[in-house]
């Protein structure tokens, strides 16, 4: 029996006490508590250009040298996935986590004509459907992405959880009124372009979080326009919150890219021309005519009976989608594309006056 | 509308000019557009009103009629929500793990709520102010055991994230609590890097990784992970956290430990759902089970002999360097008696007992009962 099974005391080592990251940190908490920013201090907070940690270790821990290599990390590279207001958008979705279960209000739903609770439904299939590939994708990157990068991967974990209850809201209001599922739309399956099959990750967040994320923004933006009841705006609010955060993320990458590795702003233009055919496409439910855009414009019209109503406003909805999809890009750093003849989304926006 | 005049028509001695396609705008689309309603009335099943109850509308609660029903394959590989009219002829996303015995337990649901329930944010719900400085040998221990606990909290996040998005969409109950477990992952991750940095320390020295290799090198399925990730780590895991809260140097710690426990028991209920279920439901998954967890245990006993996590442990337990090698290793053994107790519980319960006398050493040194601390 060994002297610590049988309780005899025995000589201990200590050597590790010599093997430490850089000793004497003190981080303090601010005005947030203690925030991942704040103990990003010194060599601790120093996200090397190229890591070669392929053990897993923390960032700034000390190395063993016989560790197996276990990380195979596909994500090495700080401009594949870094943006500079990582921890912000960590520490922002840990305060604003929220409960589809308790923080609704669902009492106050209450049965809708036929056609409105039908429309309600197709448009909660859709969403359901269509949520958690941003729970997927973002997951399966996470795995392939080096710890000495941790903060980026904290906000991917967050966004993993915050498009769980996306999918589960959705689902609960299209079982909560007298209705139920209704048609898939196939909006997320394996097309060559598709989030799901990007090979590079910001070809992926390019067209998740800044086009597609970008466009479902703008949607749950116009919850006061969509909305029969309490329960129904809070929710879209709720989720508007969330996206915000998921689209900062992919703005903030993109524009951390565009400054640190420029040699790759061409391939991205290329990505953001696919997208902009995306945004009036059919997994856009303010895009072209779609079993969703049909549900969508009898919700905003109230009625079958004011579907044409209902169409106007799709086509405002779809306007606002635009100008916000421009604004994000130039925020991105890649504005050029609206000056220099590129892009046809001006064109896309007179269109829809 | 203003007429315009004809269009003057092409000489016959001239090509004809090519047809340009009239531009479509939105007016045209408002003026032309004819809604088809054919989505309409497509619905597997109509008439449903869950309503919520005392704790709300809960994932579970819309397992109803047609909704709750969750076949043994799952063979739809689009994100094709349960229960909705699926869409014919769209191109795979590519799921794995489509047999429901590879991923199911009928806790998940419930344990997902809870999750959202008890949610903590480490940047403001932990009293960090509680922390006052320590002796330097206690600081050392204590960055030490919190950088493995780092790396516990890493592979959690790298394994759980690595196998999550090959899960079919009709087992979505799964896939959400998952997101949950990774989420808490993540949350544990931050908050022990924060408290080696936040008290005149700092990161210590990597662990030595057998058992991270043994969850990582899982490739055969989720269920083969959750052998080595949730019962044999995420036991550990939980026992760690168990005695460092009881050896807490401050509120901060202790609530910490507290909630890093509490998320932790949630990982340790689903597995061990899971592989009750698995076992009942597929063949060999018993016997697989068996082979792993005898295998896994040589790996588990291969990071016990080396000494840096022990020694640390001991280090606070014994609250000090002097008394580590005595009081320390007593409380070190209790705890090693108390996890080899709740291990083998466990495995007795899955129906895979394991004999005391033939765990590999150290553990079998463990095995005996007495003198854990209650
Ligand atoms: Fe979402
Ligand atoms: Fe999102």
């Amino acid at each position: 029996m060994s002297e610590a099974a049988n309780g005899a005391e025995r000589e201990l080592d200590l050597g590790w006490m010599d093997r430490t990251g850089p000793w004497e940190t003190r981080a303090e908490p601010g005005k947030y508590g203690l925030t991942i920013a704040d103990i990003s201090i010194g060599d601790y907070g120093d996200a090397p250009e190229v890591s070669d940690n392929l053990t897993g270790r923390a960032r700034g821990a000390a190395a063993r040298p016989a560790s197996y290599r276990i990380g195979a990390y596909a994500v090495r590279s700080k401009n594949e996935i870094w943006l500079d207001n990582a921890s912000f958008l960590y520490e922002e979705a840990l305060q604003r986590q929220w409960s589809s279960a308790t923080d609704v209000p669902w009492h106050t739903i209450e049965p809708l004509p036929d056609d409105v609770e039908q429309a309600e439904c197709q448009l909660a299939t859709f969403l359901t459907e269509v949520e958690f590939v941003a729970g997927d994708v973002p997951a399966r990157w996470v795995s392939l992405t080096t710890p000495d990068f941790y903060e980026p991967r904290q906000v991917l974990l967050a966004q993993v959880m915050d498009e769980s209850r996306h999918m589960d809201v959705f689902r609960k209001r299209a079982l909560a009124n007298g209705g139920g599922l209704m048609q898939a739309t196939g909006a997320t399956s394996g097309f060559v372009g598709s989030i799901d099959l990007s090979r590079d990750f910001t070809e992926m967040s390019s067209r998740l979080h800044v086009s597609g994320e970008g466009a479902v923004l703008t949607l749950f933006r116009m919850g006061e326009l969509m909305a029969q009841n309490e329960a129904e705006k809070v929710i879209y609010r709720l989720c508007a919150q969330d996206e915000a955060r998921h689209v900062a993320f992919g703005v903030m990458h993109l524009r951390y890219m565009s400054e640190t590795a420029p040699e790759r702003r061409e391939e991205i233009h290329c990505y953001l021309d696919e997208a902009e055919g995306g945004l009036i496409g059919a997994a856009n439910p303010v895009g072209q005519l779609t079993p969703t855009s049909e549900s969508m414009a009898i919700i905003l019209g109230g009625g079958k009976e004011n579907f044409d109503d209902g169409m106007n406003k799709i086509i405002a909805i779809r306007r606002r989608q635009l100008q916000e999809y421009r604004k994000r890009v130039i925020s991105a750093g890649f504005g050029e594309r609206f000056e220099n003849g590129r892009s046809r989304v001006a064109q896309m926006i007179e269109e829809a006056a | 509308m203003a007429n315009k005049p004809a269009a003057k028509p092409s000489s016959p001695n001239q090509p004809a000019q090519k047809p340009v396609p009239p531009k479509s705008t939105a007016s045209d689309e408002k003026r032309t557009f004819e809604p088809k309603y054919n989505w309409m009335n497509k619905t597997r099943q109509w008439g449903v009103r869950v309503k919520p109850g005392k704790a709300g509308l809960r994932l579970g609660d819309l397992n109803v009629g047609i909704y709750g029903e969750t076949p043994t394959q799952w063979a739809d590989q689009s994100r094709n929500p349960r229960g909705a009219v699926p869409r014919r002829g769209m191109p795979p996303v590519g799921y794995s793990i489509r047999d429901k015995a590879g991923l199911w337990a009928d806790c998940a649901a419930d344990l997902y709520e809870e999750a959202i329930q008890r949610r903590w944010a480490p940047a403001t719900d932990v009293p960090w102010d509680t922390i006052e400085p320590l002796p330097d040998d206690v600081e050392h221990a204590v960055c030490q055991v919190c950088t493995e606990l780092v790396g516990y909290a890493n592979v959690d996040i790298e394994t759980i994230t690595g196998w999550q998005h090959q899960m079919s969409y009709g087992y979505h109950e799964v896939k959400q609590f998952l997101a949950t477990a990774s989420f808490d992952a993540a949350r544990h991750y931050e908050c022990f890097r924060k408290r080696a940095l936040a008290n005149g320390g700092g990161l210590g020295l990597e662990g030595p990784g057998m058992v991270n290799r043994m969850i990582l090198e899982s490739r055969g399925g989720w269920t083969e992970a959750v052998v080595y990730l949730l019962i044999m780590r995420g036991t550990f895991a939980m026992t760690l956290y168990k005695y460092l809260g009881r050896h807490a140097h401050n509120d901060a710690e202790r609530f910490i430990y507290g909630h890093a426990l509490a998320d932790k028991a949630r990982h340790v209920t689903y597995a061990l759902d899971h592989l009750k279920y698995a076992m009942a439901h597929a063949d060999d998954v018993l016997q697989v089970v068996r082979t792993l967890i005898a295998i896994g245990e040589g790996g588990l006993t291969r990071d016990l002999r080396d000494p840096v996590l022990a020694e640390a442990l001991a280090v606070v337990f014994g609250r000090g360097v002097a008394k580590a090698a005595g009081r320390g290793m007593a409380v070190y053994g209790d705890m090693m008696r108390d996890y080899v107790a709740t291990y083998l519980g466990y495995c007795q319960w899955l129906g895979v007992p394991r004999d005391p006398a033939r765990l590999p050493p150290p553990l079998n040194e463990y095995a005996n009962p007495t003198g854990a601390e209650a």
